[in-house]
C-alpha cells in the first residue's frame, strides 16, 4: 500500500533516470564518432539524433552543438539537464519514501548539471563529462537496489526504468531497420555505433563474436534472454514487477497493466527471425511501441487515477 | 581572571555593555558550562574551523536541507545559514525554561478549551472579550468541539529570549504550525560531527527521539478503540518553504506525507488515495495554515485543503493537528494577557516572563508608544516572521513617520514593545569568531502529557548588530546543547 500519488512519481522517476542515462550515451557516441569527418559518421550522428525525434537532419550536421542542446538546454524538455531536473523534483516529492542514499545519488547528478560550471565542464571534456554522468546514474540505481526495500515502491521505479528503456530501444531499432523504404544500415562502423548506444557492443560480441551483422543485432536487442537491454528481457522485467503490485483491481472492459506486458511478453518470446524476416522489423516494433504506451495508460487507471466509485467502502 | 592572548586566538574582546553573552562574562572571562568547548576550539586555528565550516554546508546542500527562495528570475534552492559552533545552556537554567514552558501550555491549552466552550474567563473580565473573540485567528466554527485531552496545541515552538540580566523571557508564542524542528535534528548531527569528542564528554542532552515522541503524541489523540491508528503528515506541497521539514519528519515517523490532493472525504471519514484504494486516516499532523485546509469550511479559493475535512474532524473521526483556531491564543495581542491567564487556570505565578508590553488599543498606552517610537519595536498584531515591524532605533524619520499614521489609523492592530538587545553567542564569521544576537526556540509536545524536548533550535542574526533572526530575513541558526549535568561541562 502506498499512496497513488507517490507511486507516479516513483514511476517517473524511473522514467527520467532511463531517459537521461540514454541521451548522454547518444550524446558520447555521436561526439565520438564524428570526430572522424566520414559518411559514416555523418549515418552515427543521424541515428542518434532522429531516435530522438529530430527528423530534419539539420541537427545532426553540427553533432556537437546538438549534443551540447541534448544535454544541457534548459529549455527543451528532451535534454539530460530536464530528465534530471524532473526526476528529482519527483524524487522531493516523495522524499519520505526513498532512502537518505538514494536521494543523495540524484541530488549530486542535479547539482553537477546546474552547477555555473556544468558548460564549461562540458566544453573542457564532453566525454569525461558525459561518463561521470552515465558513471552516477548508475550509482543511484545500485544505491536505490542496496538500500531501498523490494516492495511496492521499488518496484514502481522498476517498472519505470524498463518501460521507458523499451520504448528508446524500439526507436532506436525502428530508426535504423524500421522503415522499408530505407536502406538499412549495414556499415560496420555505424552498426558498431549502434551497438554502443545501446550499451551493448561488449555483451554482444561475447555472444555473437566480432561478426556484425543487422540481423544479428536485432535478434540480440529483440529476444536476448538475459541481456538486460533487450526489448524480451525489459517486457519480462515489467511483467515480473507488475505482478509484484497488482492486486486485481480490473475495471470491466479494462485489461490490467500485467495482463497487458504479460501479453507482449508472450510476443517477444514466441517470436523468432523467421516470423520477423517474413513480417519486417517494422511491423514488430510498433506493436512493442504501441503495447508499452497502452500499459502506461493501464497503470495509470489501475493505480493513479482510479475513479472513486469504484473504491469507496461499501 | 584575564586570559592569555595567544596568536590563534588573539585578545578577546569584552563583550559590548548592555548585552549579555551567553560564553563570556562581563570581566571577559569564559562561562564554566563553555569552558571545555573553548579549549577545544583553541587547538584549532581559524583555517580549520572555516573548513569544517565549509564541510558542514556540503553536507547540507547534499543532503537536500534547503528551503527555497522565490525571486522573480528563477527559483533556488539554498541551505539554511548554519554555524558550526554550538549554543550550551546550563541544566539549571534549563530546569526553569523547562518548568515554564510546561506550565505555559498547560494555562494556554485550558485557555483555548474554555473560550471554544464555556468561556468563563471572558466572563470573568481577566481577558477582554472583543479582543480575543475579535483576534482574526479565533475560529468559530471551533465552539464546543471535542478535541481529545483538550489538547489543542500538540506542537508549540515558543520564541524566547535573554534579557541583559540574564533572565529567559518569553517573546512569542507560536501555537499555529510552528517550524524549524528539523534544522534543530539537522544541526545536531552536524554538531555531533564536528565536535564528537567535546560532545561526548560534556553529557549533552539527546534530541533524537523528537520523532517518535511526536509520533506519541499523535496517536495519543485518537480514541482508544482505533488501535493502530493511521498518522499523516500534511504538506502544502513542494513548493513550501519548509518542505523539507515536512518530507523529513514525515520519513523519521514513518508516516505518509500527503497533499490535500491524496486525501477525500466520504461520509465524514477521510481517506487517502494508495495504489490499492482507499485507506483510512486518523490522525492529521498538518502543516497547512487553518485557513487553508477546508475550502468548504476555511478560504473557499484554497487548492491545498480538502473539502470536507472539517465536518470530518467535527463528527470525531479524524483528528487535526494542531487543532484549528490555536492561533487566538498566541495573537501577539493576547500575548499581553498570558501571566494574567496563568494565574487564572493555574493559580500560580509564571516562572516564564513576558517581555513588557504596550497595547496600542489602550489610548494611555498608544500615547506613551508615540512619545517613544524611537526607542520601542512596534509589531502588527496579525503579522509574523519578522515582516510589519519597526524596530524603533534602528529606524529612519520617514519611517516613525510612517508607523504613527498607521498606528493612529488602526491602534488595535499594533502592540510595542522595549527594544531588548537579544543575547550573543560565539560565531564563525568568515575565518574569524565574533559575537552575534541570538534567540532560542524550544519545541514543546503536548497530547497525553507534555513533553519538553531537551534542545533547541537557536537562531542566529547573522548580520553585524541585527536584531532580527527570522529565516526570511537573513537569519541563521545553530545546534543547542542542553547539559544534563553542569559539572562535567566545565572541567576542561
Amino acid at each position: 500500500m502506498m499512496l497513488a500519488r507517490v507511486a507516479d512519481s516513483l514511476y517517473w522517476m524511473g522514467r527520467y533516470v532511463e531517459r537521461a542515462e540514454h541521451l548522454c550515451r547518444l550524446s558520447d557516441v555521436m561526439l565520438t564518432a564524428t570526430l572522424d569527418r566520414t559518411e559514416a559518421a555523418t549515418q552515427v550522428a543521424r541515428i542518434a539524433m532522429s531516435s530522438v525525434g529530430d527528423l530534419d537532419e539539420t541537427r545532426a550536421a553540427e553533432p556537437y552543438e546538438a549534443a551540447v542542446g541534448l544535454v544541457l538546454d534548459r529549455d527543451d524538455p528532451a535534454s539530460v539537464f530536464t530528465s534530471l531536473a524532473r526526476a528529482r523534483e519527483n524524487a522531493r516529492q516523495v522524499r519520505d519514501q526513498i532512502t537518505t542514499e538514494t536521494w543523495e545519488r540524484l541530488n549530486v547528478l542535479f547539482l553537477r548539471m546546474t552547477s555555473p560550471d556544468a558548460a564549461e565542464a562540458f566544453a573542457d571534456g564532453s566525454s569525461a563529462f558525459l561518463h561521470d554522468t552515465i558513471a552516477d546514474l548508475h550509482m543511484f540505481k545500485g544505491a536505490a537496489d542496496a538500500t531501498m526495500a523490494h516492495g511496492e515502491g521499488w518496484r514502481f521505479l522498476l517498472i519505470g526504468v524498463y518501460l521507458e528503456r523499451a520504448q528508446l530501444i524500439a526507436r532506436l531499432l525502428e530508426v535504423c531497420f524500421g522503415d522499408p523504404k530505407r536502406r538499412a544500415v549495414t556499415d560496420h562502423f555505424a552498426l558498431t555505433s549502434l551497438l554502443r548506444m545501446a550499451c551493448a557492443l561488449e555483451p554482444y560480441l561475447r555472444v555473437y563474436t566480432a561478426d556484425l551483422q543487422p540481423r544479428y543485432i536485432l535478434e540480440f536487442l529483440l529476444f536476448d534472454d538475459d541481456f538486460p537491454r533487450s526489448l524480451r528481457f525489459c517486457t519480462a522485467q515489467m511483467e515480473s514487477h507488475l505482478a509484484g503490485v497488482s492486486r486485481h483491481f480490473e475495471e470491466a472492459g479494462q485489461m490490467s497493466p500485467e495482463r497487458l506486458a504479460g501479453r507482449l511478453k508472450a510476443r517477444l518470446q514466441y517470436a523468432d527471425m523467421d516470423e520477423l524476416a517474413s513480417m519486417g522489423a517494422h511491423a514488430l516494433l510498433t506493436t512493442v511501441a504501441g503495447e508499452c504506451a497502452k500499459i502506461h495508460d493501464a497503470i495509470y487507471n489501475t493505480f493513479v487515477a482510479y475513479p472513486l466509485e469504484m473504491r469507496l467502502p461499501a | 581572571m584575564a586570559r592569555e592572548a595567544t596568536a590563534e586566538t588573539g585578545t578577546r574582546p569584552l563583550p559590548a555593555p548592555g548585552i549579555y553573552d551567553e560564553m563570556l562574562a562581563e570581566d571577559g572571562s569564559i562561562r564554566p558550562h563553555y569552558a571545555r568547548l573553548q579549549s577545544r576550539i583553541d587547538t584549532l586555528t581559524h583555517e580549520d574551523l572555516a573548513e569544517r565550516q565549509r564541510t558542514l554546508e556540503r553536507f547540507f546542500l547534499l543532503q537536500g536541507i534547503t528551503f527555497t527562495v522565490y525571486g522573480a528570475e528563477s527559483t533556488t534552492e539554498r541551505i539554511i545559514p548554519t554555524d558550526l559552533l554550538p549554543r550550551i545552556i546550563p541544566a539549571s537554567e534549563w530546569a526553569t525554561i523547562e518548568a515554564g514552558l510546561t506550565q505555559r501550555l498547560r494555562a494556554m491549552n485550558m485557555f483555548l478549551a474554555d473560550i471554544y466552550s464555556e468561556q468563563q474567563i471572558l466572563m470573568d473580565g481577566v481577558a477582554p472579550r472583543e479582543l480575543v473573540l475579535g483576534a482574526p485567528s479565533y475560529r468559530r466554527e471551533m465552539q464546543n468541539l471535542y478535541v481529545p485531552n483538550k489538547a489543542y496545541v500538540n506542537v508549540c515552538g515558543s520564541d524566547l529570549i535573554r534579557q541583559p540580566d540574564g533572565e529567559f523571557v518569553v517573546l512569542e508564542d507560536n501555537l499555529r504550525v510552528p517550524s524549524g524542528v528539523s534544522y534543530m535534528l539537522a544541526n545536531r548531527e552536524a554538531a555531533k560531527r564536528t565536535f564528537p569528542g567535546t560532545f561526548r564528554a560534556m553529557g549533552v542532552r539527546p534530541v533524537d527521539r523528537y520523532p517518535d515522541m511526536l509520533l506519541a503524541t499523535l496517536k495519543s489523540m485518537t480514541a482508544d478503540w482505533r488501535p493502530n491508528p493511521q498518522v499523516v503528515v500534511m504538506t502544502p506541497g513542494v513548493y513550501n518553504s519548509a518542505y523539507f521539514e515536512h518530507a523529513y519528519l514525515a520519513r523519521l515517523m514513518g508516516a505518509p506525507l500527503v497533499e490535500g490532493r491524496d486525501l477525500v472525504v466520504h461520509d465524514n471519514h477521510v481517506y487517502m488515495r494508495t495504489t490499492t484504494g482507499l485507506r483510512r486516516v486518523d490522525v492529521i499532523y498538518r502543516r497547512v495554515d487553518d485557513d487553508f485546509i477546508d475550502p468548504l469550511t476555511f478560504r473557499r479559493d484554497s487548492g491545498l485543503g480538502v473539502a470536507g475535512l472539517f465536518n470530518a474532524y467535527r463528527a470525531g473521526n479524524v483528528v487535526i493537528c494542531n487543532a484549528p483556531g490555536t492561533g487566538v491564543a498566541d495573537d501577539k495581542a493576547v500575548y499581553a494577557y498570558v501571566p494574567h491567564i496563568i494565574r487564572y487556570y493555574l493559580g500560580e505565578d509564571p516562572i516564564l516572563h513576558n517581555v513588557e508590553t504596550y497595547l496600542c488599543r489602550e489610548p494611555s498606552q498608544l500615547s506613551h508608544v508615540l512619545a517613544n517610537l524611537d526607542k520601542l519595536v512596534v509589531k502588527a498584531v496579525g503579522e509574523s516572521g519578522g515582516y510589519g515591524m519597526l524596530i524603533g532605533p534602528h529606524s529612519t524619520k520617514k519611517q516613525r513617520d510612517e508607523f504613527t499614521a498607521k498606528l493612529k489609523a488602526n491602534p488595535d492592530n499594533y502592540i510595542a514593545q522595549p527594544t531588548i538587545n537579544l543575547s550573543t553567542a560565539p560565531c564563525i564569521i568568515g575565518t574569524e569568531l565574533e559575537p552575534r544576537h541570538v534567540d532560542l526556540r524550544p519545541f514543546v509536545l503536548s497530547g497525553e502529557k507534555i513533553v519538553v524536548t531537551p534542545g533547541a533550535l537557536t537562531r542566529v542574526a547573522l548580520t553585524k548588530g541585527s536584531l532580527v533572526v527570522n529565516s526570511s530575513q537573513g537569519g541563521g541558526s545553530k545546534d543547542t546543547w542542553v547539559l544534563s549535568d553542569d559539572k562535567r561541562g566545565a572541567k576542561p
